[in-house]
């Protein structure tokens, strides 16, 4: 970009997103090593008795924070539950790429012809796919869960990921397809030319050239996954295969974690995840968003 | 655009059978459930018509619930989609910190429901809340500030956080889209639109709009049929400030054993979904669904 | 590459996947479903009963406690493998009705049930027992109790308020101090708990809510529970009152030091007085329920037994063993959920118990808390109580913050009462 921009309202606005998106996030790092009856004392500062990190220590190892160690003190407030996040997130991390993996194949072939060809059927079919996700998701709950139940699906990660696959793919198709109509005719008919098959056309000229709203698409239905909560619920089994969704609603909802030990774990659950999307975001999207813009 | 004879199924069948998995037969199952008594206190099942449908809409929770849901859509959408594209916009300078921010901005995306829901509850919260604390300590208040106990106030402080969940996703599809903007459009573009405003309006947007529909769309299902993070801020309170229609579903079903009504209550919900998306198509037509039927 | 055959690859997976399925070993492995309050302590429980009886595996599955009792019910529908569950007194009138648990005594020896029964608190008993047999045996029993801070009251020079206007007094006080809300209160319109606390506290004013016949009759307003409505909307209108949607932001929230009362059951006081971890413990304290009565809710939660083990001999065996294992004499797991968390119990033999009654005085007033127990009442569950109680709490919501009349929501929550029992009595 050529234009130039004022630098101090473009820092204001910097510091604003940062602060409307960031923001909570610093809060539970905050909750995280500061223990609650600082916390929650307002006559005490912030950081009195330092920072501490036993609530970390707890999760990775299991040894008690010092202060439950003390005279008086009992169990009530500390959960084993907190020490399934680090699994938890390997768990979302496994179904979330193997869905989004599932949206990008299924999906991308039938949202490049949505796009670009007339065909019989045509119509009814994509009315179909976009038409479907209209239906809420919690009506068709237990539908959904005995039709797995059925083929011995529930409980399985498998059962997660071809659900949250079929919930992101309308969306998939709707997307790409979107971008893959903008492309100019002229390549294509190019392609026509020199005698490219449908195939070719779409793993040379089409894939290559979307790979920015590929990605950006793909990350769509990552998050989907990552974050999708019911189904999650209802179909994962044991705490060795469960997602991170169901492992921080019970977290969130249970009374035997102190607020820093729930910090803790969400500060957990953040930090690697957003690594992951942010490599991503840096490889697949951001490279060639630059390339294309130049391009 | 070129015609093929036949059904491509190699092509689209992928992509149709997980969706057809969850949706052809439980819709069917669900709809059968509607018009049937479907309660687990009264074991026979026997056809009612329509009396689930207008039991759910003569019922006192309807309105409170159609009206909250409405309001929440009604400002959840648009907010998402304003802000996404605008921090798109942003996002496309080159600044010192910039790819940190572009990071950044991605984070409530990788939160589940109930990770943002306990961050949403720190900062509101009226005892502990950090946002009261904030305005306490810098003189602006003098009495915390209710935000999700007073029955005026719950239902704009969690469509703030029903945005926040929401804006990543939209930042990175417009941004994406901004990007397969053809480069010398917007090089004719600098030279004719002097004023950014104009650029954007008859340059830029005309680019995206089909972008900002499908988004728009999107969202505003997303805001009516969503509620995990709205219940675990509030639980529907206070009174019935934040009583969400789609939550109804649940509730007529689970909690009160009715699965007819709760079936119900969910082609309601559609129903009022298709007026929505129609309405959001018809005020702002783009090429997205015309095209499909001329081809 | 070609879509369709990745597709057949997957599919083939999958399949294999399910011809595979759950490997039969010899091992009989029960399924027993929870809600996941201190998950390792469950396991580790069940871990002592794998060592005690070589050949019953158990298999723990949970669920949190906001989507409990519907994971249960899509298990039930969805024909599950279930043994053993938690379950709680509202739910067992409509689960046993439909079939899907069934009572101890099928599937305990002559006369275990019987001797078991002699030990167990009343209220816990009444929750438990349903057309006069035996369907759980308590996993913890509690009450609800009214909790204030000593420190806040004594520093203000204010008396333990016996009455509920007493208590309004008190927080007027308060407020004219400078304190925002007094008075914090549990309030989730998804939640039994808000329900049942609104009984406890009617309760203390010494209200029956239903007649001899189960007929609904705090329309009244005379009845204490139409009073305690009344009451509560008055301390919403009076700015006393900060709602909370969970008993877990209820412990910081007191801990803050902005509130001096609020209602909850006894292991939120233990978490509340925990030294480990809360800025304020030690200065929380129970009082008898205000009210003329001094009454409260007492109740049970369960190891139940599926219907469907029930009917399998081999398992239904199994089951009793883990469940005998799990609340039966000596009382060990019992003994552990008290000492450990905090949970009350229905054994009343703990009572008398130095492994229990020891942990407990570090956070509870012992005698103070054995005098409410024995005023404890159980509640009016019936087979339409948890359908009822999801209709009538959105109500109740509206009342208390003064959106609808209180009359209004006695009437309407009394007649949708009556006309589910008619309707179930006919069926």
């Amino acid at each position: 970009m050529k234009r130039r921009h004022n630098p101090i309202l473009t820092f204001l606005f910097a510091g604003l997103i940062l602060l409307f998106t960031g923001g909570p996030v610093v809060l539970s790092l905050i909750g995280s090593v500061v223990p609650d009856r600082i916390l929650l004392n307002s006559d005490a500062g912030l950081f009195d008795e330092g920072i501490n990190f036993e609530t970390y220590r707890y999760v990775f190892t299991g040894e008690l924070p010092a202060a439950y160690l003390t005279e008086g003190a009992n169990r009530a407030m500390i959960s084993d539950a907190a020490r399934q996040v680090p699994r938890s997130l390997w768990n979302s991390t496994v179904v979330a790429f193997a869905a989004m993996v599932l949206n990008l194949l299924l999906g991308a072939p039938a949202a490049f012809l949505f796009a670009r060809y007339a065909f019989p059927g045509k119509k009814i079919s994509f009315l179909f796919l976009i038409l479907s996700p209209l239906v809420p998701t919690v009506a068709l709950v237990t539908p959904i869960y005995m039709s797995l139940q059925a083929v011995g699906l529930v409980g399985t990660q498998l059962g997660i990921i071809l659900v949250h696959t079929a919930k992101a793919l309308p969306f998939t198709v709707l997307i790409l397809s979107v971008f893959f109509r903008k492309m100019p005719a002229e390549l294509f008919e190019a392609a026509m030319l020199d005698h490219c098959s449908r195939f070719q056309a779409f793993t040379r000229i089409a894939v290559p050239l979307a790979l920015p709203s590929i990605g950006a698409t793909g990350l769509f239905a990552f998050m989907l996954s990552y974050s999708e909560y019911m189904f999650s619920m209802v179909l994962s089994g044991d705490a060795e295969t469960r997602p991170v969704s169901v492992v921080m609603a019970a977290l969130a909802r249970n009374t035997d974690v102190s607020w820093s030990l729930l910090n803790t774990g969400i500060f957990i659950a953040i930090v690697p995840t957003l690594l992951l999307v942010a490599l991503i975001w840096r490889f697949a999207v951001e490279d060639l968003l630059g390339g294309s813009v130049k391009g | 655009m070129w015609s093929i004879n036949r059904f491509p199924i190699a092509w689209l069948l992928p992509a149709l059978l997980p969706v057809a998995f969850i949706t052809i037969y439980p819709i069917a199952h669900a709809l059968w459930t509607s018009l049937h008594q479907v309660m687990i206190l009264f074991p026979v099942e026997p056809f009612v018509g329509l009396d689930n449908y207008k039991r759910v809409v003569t019922s006192d929770y309807f309105l409170d619930a159609l009206r909250n849901s409405l309001l929440f859509t009604a400002i959840a959408a648009p907010s998402v989609v304003i802000l996404g594209v605008a921090i798109a916009l942003f996002l496309q300078r080159r600044f010192f910190g910039s790819q940190v921010i572009r990071s950044i901005v991605l984070l409530p995306w990788v939160l589940p429901g109930a990770i943002s829901a306990v961050l949403w509850v720190w900062v509101f919260h009226p005892s502990f809340g950090v946002l009261n604390g904030l305005l306490l300590n810098l003189g602006l208040i003098d009495e915390s500030i209710p935000w999700l106990t007073s029955p005026k106030l719950a239902l704009y402080a969690v469509v703030v956080a029903h945005v926040w969940t929401q804006i990543p996703f939209a930042v990175v599809l417009v941004m994406a889209a901004l990007a397969s903007i053809n480069s010398e459009v917007l090089e004719a573009g600098e030279i004719d639109c002097r004023s950014p405003y104009k650029r954007f309006r008859h340059i830029v947007f005309p680019e995206i709009k089909a972008m900002v529909v499908v988004l728009l769309v999107y969202n505003a299902l997303t805001a009516f049929t969503s509620y995990d993070l709205v219940y675990a801020m509030t639980g529907g309170g206070p009174g019935t400030a934040t009583t969400l229609l789609s939550f109804q579903i649940w509730r007529e079903s689970f909690s009160m054993y009715d699965f007819g009504a709760g079936s119900a209550v969910a082609f309601i919900v559609v129903l009022i979904s298709a007026v929505l998306i129609i309405a959001i198509t018809r005020a702002l037509p783009s090429d997205l669904f015309a095209k499909e039927e001329a081809s | 590459m070609n879509i369709t055959r990745r597709l057949f690859a997957g599919m083939a997976v999958a399949g294999a996947a399910m011809i595979a399925g759950p490997a039969w070993a010899e091992d009989l492995t029960l399924e027993f479903v929870v809600w996941n309050y201190s998950l390792d302590t469950i396991q580790d429980n069940v871990r002592q009963f794998e060592a005690a009886n070589p050949g019953i595996k158990v298999k723990v599955t949970d669920y949190t406690w906001p989507d409990y009792q519907d994971s249960l019910i899509l298990r039930f529908r969805g024909n599950t493998q279930t043994d053993v569950i938690y379950g709680g007194q509202d739910w067992l009138p409509a689960w046993a009705a439909a079939g899907f648990v069934a009572p101890l005594e099928d599937i305990a020896p002559k006369g275990a049930v019987d001797d078991l029964k002699k030990d167990i608190a009343g209220f816990a008993l009444s929750d438990m027992t349903y057309k006069g047999k035996l369907y759980g045996l308590p996993y913890y029993a509690d009450t609800i109790s009214f909790v204030y801070n000593k420190k806040i009251l004594g520093d203000a020079g204010i008396a333990v308020p016996q009455t509920w206007e007493e208590v309004t007094a008190a927080a007027e006080k308060l407020k004219a101090g400078g304190m925002a809300r007094p008075i914090v209160y549990e309030y989730n319109q998804e939640l039994p708990n808000f329900f049942d606390a609104f009984v406890a506290q009617s309760y203390g004013r010494g209200a029956e809510l239903f007649d001899a016949e189960q007929k609904a009759v705090f329309n009244d307003p005379q009845n204490g529970a139409f009073q305690q409505l009344e009451w509560l909307a008055d301390a919403f209108k009076k700015e006393l009152v900060q709602p909370e949607t969970h008993e877990s932001k209820i412990i910081p929230a007191m801990n803050t030091g902005k509130h001096a009362f609020t209602i909850v059951y006894n292991y939120v006081l233990a978490a509340l007085n925990n030294k480990g971890d809360q800025p304020r413990a030690g200065e929380f304290a129970l009082a008898p329920m205000p009210g003329q009565a001094h009454a409260t809710l007492g109740f049970s939660k369960f190891y139940a037994v599926t219907a469907k083990t029930a009917a399998d001999p081999k398992r239904a065996e199994a089951a009793w063993k883990f469940i005998n294992f799990m609340a039966g004499k000596p009382y060990t797991v019992a003994k552990r959920w008290a000492g450990e968390k905090g949970l009350g119990f229905g054994q009343l033999p703990l009572f008398d118990d130095p492994a229990v009654i020891e942990p407990w005085a570090k956070w509870i007033d012992v005698p103070t808390l054995s005098k409410q127990v024995a005023t404890a009442k159980a509640g009016t569950w019936t087979e339409w109580s948890a359908v009822w109680s999801a209709y009538f709490r959105p109500l109740l919501a509206k009342a208390m913050v003064g959106e609808a009349s209180v009359a209004d929501t006695m009437k309407d929550g009394a007649e949708r009462w009556n006309t589910l029992r008619e309707q179930f009595v006919k069926q």
